[in-house]
């Protein structure tokens, strides 16, 4: 078990001894990576911040009844009650368009004389609150609704935060798409390296194989270089991501008195980090596998 | 140790290299395969050390059938044999002591025993004061020299040279000799391919091919030098 172990340090120290002699390329192997994996990851965390502050906002499906002008108290008791026997009603409630014509003028200190507003515009309404999201129940809900005598108007609100969360959820699947895809050329791009690698490597890996060496003893050097590009590239992406947070951050201080509000993206957390280093140190690691088996492969000698 | 009956070898394109080859290496045997160019020299140590696999016939070592050994186990099987070569097949980016650590690493050997054993090695062929020179500044014959070291280095139970002192004038080519049957003085085996067989003063066999066919086989041979 020693020997084991002593074989694939020796291993890892000859793939550190490959890195550090042709450091540059290796830089560029590491940043390639980095920059790569900063694509989707940047992308996932915007997301990821909109969605929590979405995810904040408690919100019904919302419905807005708006009754005819010269409604009458009993028909107005008679909706009250017709609304408090339907099921997916969560709750109701009832706002006079004295109470409406109030608020309205004191929220935007409006003096009806001055505006030349002879009457209240505002008609009595319902502001109900849905216990359901089901579209075909709300619809058929709307529609009963409009039947009933009295009713000027029915309007659908709040769905906007709905649609804001499935943009998001489509943004998600488009970007864990980009990924697949950015994922895909890192695999082909690190395989390739690590391919070239093994032809400088040719003679060594033939004398080996001529020595008693099994395959994976002479893999073993490449995947552990693979394995390296991948910490490195991961260490990149987490600087860079954690470099545009910080700008970021600074800049929406910044406008936040011209806007009027702030959106601030939050700082990785330790679990995102390994993450994105576990992540890219798989890619190489699976990248370098298939690269340098293949390779070795092909300079059997075994015939 | 290692028995061939009935071995034949075709490479593609209907080249017979080997044709019905019938013989017997014993333990601790000098033995010299020898004949022209094209006699199928290489082929046959290429079959011993599974290098090629025969089209027909079987190869026996150590009770194992070498024609149906599985890939996987064949790396196994190298570490009995040392193996050199005319071009010595040397890592020329790695020093002497690198070059002849090789094996040790392959068998799972750790540090402390890979420095004794790699010293002593060197020191068999006379390199030990060469330990942290790279090959390519080492002569012909000094770079043959460190090729036996590697092959020895393991204490292989058999060594396999393949016209070892092909490239070599007289005298390198008589003290990489000298090696081999020291070697073979303490018990190993020890199968060189030659052109020519050398005047040597000590028990051997000679196993003479030409064409691809056993022209002879000649055992106990005492030639005095």
């Amino acid at each position: 078990m020693f020997n084991y172990f002593h074989n694939h340090f020796q291993a890892f120290n000859r793939a550190l001894v490959r890195i550090f002699s042709n450091f540059t390329s290796s830089l560029m192997m590491f940043v390639v990576i980095g920059v790569t994996l900063f694509l989707p990851s940047s992308g996932l965390l915007i997301v990821e911040n909109i969605s929590q502050i979405s995810n904040n906002i408690a919100y019904d499906a919302e419905l807005s009844l708006f009754l005819e002008k010269g409604i009458k108290q009993d028909q107005i008791d008679f909706i009250q009650s017709a609304l408090n026997k339907t099921l997916i009603i969560k709750k109701t409630h009832y706002e006079s368009k004295l109470t409406a014509w109030d608020k309205l003028q004191s929220k935007l200190n409006l003096n009806p004389l001055s505006t030349g507003i002879s009457e209240n515009p505002l008609p009595d309404a319902f502001f109900i609150s849905l216990n359901t999201f089901n579209e075909k129940e709300i619809n058929a809900l709307i529609d009963n609704l409009k039947t009933i005598d009295g009713v000027e108007n029915v309007f659908f609100d709040a769905g906007w935060v709905k649609k804001l969360r499935s943009i998001l959820y489509l943004l998600k699947i488009g970007l864990a798409f980009l990924g697949a895809i950015l994922i895909t050329i890192l695999i082909v791009v690190i395989g390739n390296t690590i391919r070239l690698q093994t032809l400088t490597h040719k003679d060594e890996i033939e004398v080996s194989k001529l020595i008693g060496a099994t395959n994976s003893f002479i893999q073993r050097p490449f995947i552990y270089t693979g394995l390296i590009y991948g910490l490195g590239g991961g260490l990149i992406t987490i600087s860079t991501l954690k470099l545009t947070i910080e700008v970021f951050n600074k800049a929406a201080v910044n406008l936040e008195a011209m806007l009027g509000g702030t959106f601030i993206l939050k700082n990785l957390v330790w679990q995102q980090n390994l993450s994105v280093i576990l992540i890219s140190m798989i890619i190489g690691c699976s990248a370098s596998f298939f690269a340098a088996h293949q390779s070795v492969k092909k300079f059997e000698i075994f015939k | 140790m290692i028995n061939f009956e009935k071995v034949f070898k075709r490479y593609p394109g209907n080249m017979d290299a080997l044709q019905d080859i019938t013989l017997e290496i014993l333990p601790a045997e000098l033995v010299f395969v020898t004949g022209p160019s094209g006699a199928g020299k290489s082929t046959l140590l290429k079959l011993i050390s599974s290098v090629e696999k025969p089209t027909s016939g079987t190869i026996v070592f150590e009770n194992k059938n070498l024609s149906q050994l599985k890939t996987k186990d064949i790396p196994y099987l190298r570490r009995h044999f040392g193996m050199i070569f005319q071009d010595h097949k040397l890592l020329y980016d790695r020093n002497c002591f690198e070059n002849v650590a090789l094996p040790l690493a392959i068998n799972n050997i750790d540090g402390l025993d890979i420095n004794r054993r790699v010293r002593a090695a060197l020191d068999k062929v006379g390199l030990l004061n060469k330990e942290k020179i790279m090959p390519i500044s080492l002569s012909g014959g000094e770079q043959q020299r460190l090729a036996i070291a590697r092959a020895i280095v393991s204490r292989p139970s058999i060594l396999i040279a393949d016209e070892p002192t092909g490239n070599l004038d007289r005298e390198y080519a008589d003290e990489i000799m000298n090696i081999f049957y020291s070697f073979q003085q303490v018990g190993v085996t020890v199968i060189i391919s030659t052109h020519e067989l050398p005047i040597t003063p000590i028990k051997h066999k000679k196993i003479h091919l030409i064409g691809g066919k056993l022209k002879g086989q000649i055992n106990n041979v005492q030639l005095l030098s």
